[in-house]
């Protein structure tokens, strides 16, 4: 490395922030709002019961808005935007059941239930944030917290 | 083992993770996000109104009856700077009836009459709140304002009419609602008619410029 900023650096930063606050922000906005309503967007899926979808619910607020901190800070940069990469895919597959198998989805529940895109745009939208995903294991890792510790 | 900076890492994430879970917690205590919007007949007043006010409220409980008196003196004084919305808490371990009451009246305000139940509910509250048998006024309200009580009574039982109260419920509890009538006026939480109207006087020169 001779200092110099490289393209690729900056894309990798880019595509980080880019992923990490795409998961900060719709884990916010459902972790500030009552999990009941996310837990109905889930239900909406049929893929879980109710119960099971209040309990996801719960849980996965939280850990968008860890996973996209994490992300967008640079801590463990591969491993969270690999995860992240994971978790849009699960997404992709929810998604893609509920199409192929026509359920009426009026609020795919990804950033709470005032924001409502059609499945298949959110399926689209999604493919983007798993090439940006990519992107940020490969090339994050500059300007970040795992950068920064190893300097100490 | 882990090397030195895995645990400066795993320390800093650690850090993330515990302050941004107390902010969260924090946001919702103090009510900083986004609101959910009530149902249009259960709003009243222009959108952009500076002052907003949600009441959580519940038709069996005194106290909101004495607090609806305030509020449509308000809004009768304050008009356009003034927007009201109405969301549910029904307590339902002290008042057995009051989710039924709260369903009632959202049906009610499908078919326009929201307001004019909700206050038919609150005057003769000490009439049906406490019965052992599921009160015969709720159709009796409805029939004096006209109502299709079948129509309403379908709609009560709805799964959309249901999963809009408990969402109620679920929104207050997530923000610490624990008693009615609590209202948020421009996200300042009060409890009771009182604080209300304490609250509201920080807003007066807001709501005075308003007044047409």
């Amino acid at each position: 490395m001779n200092g110099k900023i490289q393209i690729k650096d900056l894309i990798g930063l880019l595509a980080r922030l880019a992923v990490g606050g795409l998961f900060i922000y719709s884990g916010l906005i459902k972790a500030l709002a009552p999990a009941e309503e996310f837990g109905y967007a889930i239900e909406s899926y049929k893929v879980l019961n109710a119960q099971l979808s209040l309990w996801a619910a719960y849980v996965a607020p939280w850990v968008e808005l860890y996973a996209g901190l994490l992300l967008a800070a640079g801590v463990f940069t591969r491993l969270s935007a690999v995860f992240s990469g994971a978790l849009l895919l699960f997404f992709e597959a929810l998604l893609g059941q509920a199409w192929l198998r026509g359920l009426s989805i009026t609020s795919c529940g990804c950033f709470g239930s005032g924001y409502g895109n059609s499945i298949t745009r959110e399926f689209t939208q999604n493919l983007v944030f798993l090439a940006l995903a990519w992107m940020a294991a490969r090339y994050g890792g500059h300007w970040s917290a795992d950068k920064a510790v190893e300097t100490l | 083992m882990i090397d030195r900076n895995n645990a400066r890492l795993l320390a800093l994430a650690g850090i993330m993770i515990f302050v941004s879970t107390i902010a969260v917690l924090l946001a919702r205590q103090f009510n900083i996000g986004p609101e959910r919007p009530s149902p249009d007949f259960r709003t009243f007043g222009p959108r952009t109104a500076p002052v907003q006010i949600y009441e959580y409220t519940d038709f069996a409980c005194p106290a909101c009856r004495h607090a609806a008196v305030k509020v449509d003196e308000m809004i009768k004084i304050f008009g356009p700077g003034l927007r009201v919305s109405f969301k549910h808490y029904p307590l339902l371990r002290i008042h057995p009836w009051s989710f039924h009451a709260a369903a009632y009246a959202d049906c009610a305000g499908e078919q326009g009459k929201f307001k004019e139940y909700g206050d038919l509910l609150f005057e003769n509250q000490e009439k049906w709140a406490q019965t052992k048998e599921k009160p015969k006024e709720f159709e009796d309200y409805a029939a004096r304002l006209k109502l299709d009580w079948p129509k309403m009574l379908a709609c009560s039982d709805s799964p959309e009419t249901i999963r809009r109260l408990k969402l109620d419920i679920a929104e207050a509890d997530m923000k610490g609602v624990n008693a009615t009538p609590t209202f948020f006026i421009n996200g300042k939480r009060a409890v009771g008619g009182g604080q209300l109207v304490d609250q509201a006087r920080k807003f007066e020169n807001i709501l005075r410029a308003a007044k047409p």
